[in-house]
């Protein structure tokens, strides 16, 4: 398992270079930062020499080059937009959106468990096509509308929750609930056909020919074992909390990575880019190698090799 | 089994620790929800910003939100009062001792927020590190300074390369602001950066990037200590809709740049209306005049400036947030040509005239190019345009761009008939708006040239004579006017959300100055 796991931190190394290499060619094709930190009122020969001051007028590979050397230095570059090094800016975002993605999580487990069990114990039945129909459209709406009408229902008419900003716990209950939800309904879907897979099993029918209680059968042979797939493609939803993040963070004004990197695309701010994704890369390797490490944990039977 | 039991339930508390010390931290940190904090202290003011400011360092940024956050930390030598004029501020008088030297003498007894006091030589230190370091992005701005001489503690001699009509305007504006100079040079400047001082009437308390920036009254302020706020709080939320919804809730009290959409919200509000300022911006139309383009003639173009209604765009489009205009130097600039200002052009017979003596009866193909989203409905404005100019034949084929897309268009100077541009004056000089006529700096881009305009250009740029100058200014309008290298469409507004507990008038430069802000 140790083998394993170095190898695995290892083989993080060119999926990070490689990452480092789409991101900066993106950046670079997307368009010229100087362009964007100038006035209109500004002389070509203006715009010429900040690029040339920035560096920005050496070839595409020459860049790309000094940035990688810099990089292995850990150093991400300056940001144009903050004047300051770009991973310590990302760095102090970090905390506010694993605030968020761990309240959303939580929001997710608290719908999406007694739900999915719900809707399969009770499959076919009204409850249940409410419960996999509300999954559907939970999943179907955008985290900015569903941000914008929480925002509009609890905050502008009800006056229950602050509308924006990070502090207290009712500042996050709406981003939370917003970004929670997705995530919520496909856990849902998940947590459902898991257990009917379950529940279909000889071990189940034998609890019940026993004459165990129908809440023990459900809760502590079915439910304990469907949670095997559900807790490792939880683990997976890294990925989907941070792309949800960057929407539920803008809508809400909370101070996280999300809201950072799309200023940051905004403003052509390639340093802050490039760290911020460069985080986001290394936490979701990091939960996907904790998502296979937890399978393992689960489930004795499955080796390593 | 029992193993991942215990291993799920350490992942759940595990889950729940994590969000508690993220929440205590949070809790503990310095942000709190801005309307309870205005409650409690009766005395805070906060102001919903769409943008971050770029940092501290006042030479390095070309931007007018981060520079109307600034005015209330800093002090320049000269300031534009409401009605745009400059006035001393620092400088307690100054002359002009001949055509390159301008001496200034400062006023006695300002402190920086250190308790330091403001001298001479954080003038030089100032004025010297933004004329000099050709990296920073102010530098274009200032480098017509050569130098500032120290002649006593409280008197310096600005010394510019050539004559130099602008330079009260040019240290009036972003980039002026006075800097510590021993307090830099001990501390460094990174220091200076994540702990600024200034001289000016609010103090730096905190700022968490793309969240907030807070500032408390400075107790030792030269003209005293501002009692109205205890604190001001610039709060950063760029989603129109979330800002707009903060001040209906009564958590801001202003809101920047409120869009069209949501005006109607604000005003219908309980405790909230609109308030709007013209801007320094002028939104145009840059016309070709190449040779072989039908816009080369000035018979088509003086044709489509009739053919656009103006008002038609201001009222309906704009819902009142533009003004009508035939000039780029709108009043409160120096040089603004007040006749041409608040007034258009409209008559779709002799524009139908004009376009068969040039010889399109049957009309023309033409490319108009248009930034998407920078401007004020820039798309339904540009789209209004092609519908006017189909009235007289000309058929426009609308190329929407990206920002970044449309710089690089215009430095490759591949533009084609056409483009809509927003043009603002950061000096309010006119001299600065007229250059863009100038034949050089539009070669291969518009190729547009008049050798009366060069002239008077040329006899402007270092006129020290203000008045005769002015009349020079003012002159290059008309003859633009007549000639239109560029099509002039109008004058945008700022539209600002404001809650009706607080008297708040804005200005034309845009600056958010809280001392000039009160309760009712």
């Amino acid at each position: 398992m140790v083998k394993y796991f170095i190898r695995r931190v290892l083989q993080t190394i060119p999926v990070l270079l490689i990452i480092s290499f789409i991101i900066f060619s993106l950046v670079f094709v997307a368009g010229d930062p100087v362009a964007l930190m100038l006035p209109e009122d500004a002389s070509f020969e203006d715009v010429e020499n900040l690029r040339e001051a920035l560096g920005l007028d050496r070839p595409f590979l020459v860049q790309y080059g000094s940035y990688v050397v810099n990089l292995l230095q850990g150093d991400f570059g300056e940001s144009f937009r903050f004047n300051q090094s770009a991973l310590p800016i990302v760095l102090d975002r970090l905390p506010a959106t694993i605030e968020l993605a761990v309240a959303a999580m939580l929001v997710a487990i608290v719908i999406s468990i007694p739900l999915g069990i719900w809707s399969a114990t009770k499959r076919n039945s009204s409850l249940d096509l409410l419960a996999t129909g509300g999954a559907v459209i939970g999943k179907a709406m955008p985290n900015f509308w569903l941000g914008i009408m929480l925002i509009l229902l609890f905050s502008v008419t009800l006056g229950w929750f602050p509308v924006s900003g990070r502090g207290t716990m009712l500042h996050l209950v709406l981003p939370a609930i917003t970004l929670g939800t997705g995530i919520a309904a496909e856990m849902t879907r998940l947590i459902r056909s898991s257990m009917i897979d379950i529940l279909n099993q000889d071990y189940v029918r034998t609890a019940k020919s026993k004459g165990i209680h129908d809440f023990f059968v459900v809760y502590k042979h079915a439910f304990r074992n469907s949670l095997i797939p559900v807790v490792t493609i939880t683990a997976l939803q890294t990925s989907t909390v941070v792309g949800g993040a960057l929407i539920t963070e803008t809508v809400f004004s909370w101070p996280g990575l999300g809201q950072l990197l799309i200023q940051a695309v905004n403003t052509r701010d390639m340093a802050v880019v490039q760290a911020c994704v460069f985080v986001i890369a290394i936490l979701v390797i990091l939960m996907n190698l904790f998502a296979d490490l937890l399978y393992r944990l689960l489930d004795p039977r499955i080796k390593y090799n | 089994m029992k193993k991942a039991n215990k291993f799920l339930g350490s992942i759940v508390v595990l889950f729940a620790l994590l969000l508690a010390a993220c929440s205590s931290d949070s809790d503990t940190g310095t942000t709190t929800d801005s309307s309870e904090e205005t409650e409690a202290s009766g005395g805070t003011l906060t102001i919903a910003l769409g943008t971050d400011i770029v940092g501290f360092d006042i030479h390095n940024h070309n931007n007018t939100s981060t520079e109307a956050v600034h005015d209330n930390m800093f002090n320049y030598l000269f300031k534009k009062d409401s009605n745009q004029e400059i006035q001393p501020e620092l400088a307690e008088s100054y002359e002009q001792i001949d055509d390159l030297t301008l001496e200034v003498k400062l006023v006695e007894g300002v402190k920086f927020h250190n308790g330091d006091d403001f001298t001479a030589e954080d003038v030089k230190f100032t004025l010297e590190r933004v004329a000099k370091d050709d990296t920073l992005r102010e530098y274009p701005n200032y480098n017509q300074i050569k130098e500032v001489q120290v002649v006593d503690e409280h008197t310096v001699r600005i010394i510019t390369h050539s004559p130099e009509p602008s330079l009260l305007p040019r240290l009036s504006r972003l980039g002026s602001g006075m800097l510590p100079k021993n307090y830099i040079e001990e501390n460094g400047w990174d220091y200076f950066l994540s702990n600024p001082i200034g001289t000016g009437p609010y103090q730096f308390e905190e700022w968490v990037t793309d969240d907030r920036i807070v500032f408390t009254p400075f107790e030792d302020y030269y003209l005293g200590k501002v009692e109205e706020w205890d604190e001001v709080v610039f709060r950063i939320i760029p989603e129109n809709s979330t800002r707009v919804s903060e001040l209906l809730t009564g958590g801001v009290d202003i809101a920047v740049n409120v869009p069209p959409a949501d005006w109607e919200r604000v005003d219908s509000g309980d405790s909230t209306s609109m308030v709007r300022e013209t801007s320094n911006r002028n939104i145009l139309l840059v016309l070709r005049s190449t040779e072989g383009y039908p816009t080369s003639d000035v018979r088509v173009r003086q044709a489509m400036n009739l053919a656009i209604d103006n008002a038609a765009i201001t009222e309906n489009v704009l819902q009142g947030a533009g003004i009508p205009t035939q000039t780029m130097v709108a009043p409160g600039n120096f040089g603004a040509n007040e006749e041409l200002y608040d007034s258009y052009v409209y008559d779709l017979e002799k524009a139908k005239e004009l376009m068969a003596e040039a010889g399109y009866e049957d009309g023309f193909e033409m490319t108009l190019h248009s930034p998407r989203g920078r401007y004020l409905q820039d798309v339904e404005v540009t789209e209004m345009i092609a519908g006017m100019l189909s009235q007289i034949g000309i058929t426009v084929n609308i190329e929407f761009m990206e920002w970044s897309n449309f710089v690089e268009m215009r430095a490759a100077k591949e533009n084609k008939d056409a483009y809509l541009l927003g043009l603002g004056n950061s000096m309010f000089d006119g001299a600065y708006s007229v250059d863009w006529y100038r034949a050089e700096r539009f070669a291969g881009e518009t190729d547009y040239k008049n050798d009366r305009i060069e002239e008077l250009l040329a006899a402007s740029a270092q006129n020290m004579d203000s008045a005769e100058r002015e009349q020079q200014i003012q002159e290059i309008q008309e003859i633009a006017a007549e000639d239109l290298p560029f099509i002039m469409l109008h004058q945008e507004t700022i539209n600002h959300g404001v809650s009706d507990r607080i008297n708040f008038v804005p200005t034309m430069d845009e600056m958010l100055y809280a001392p000039s802000i009160t309760k009712k």
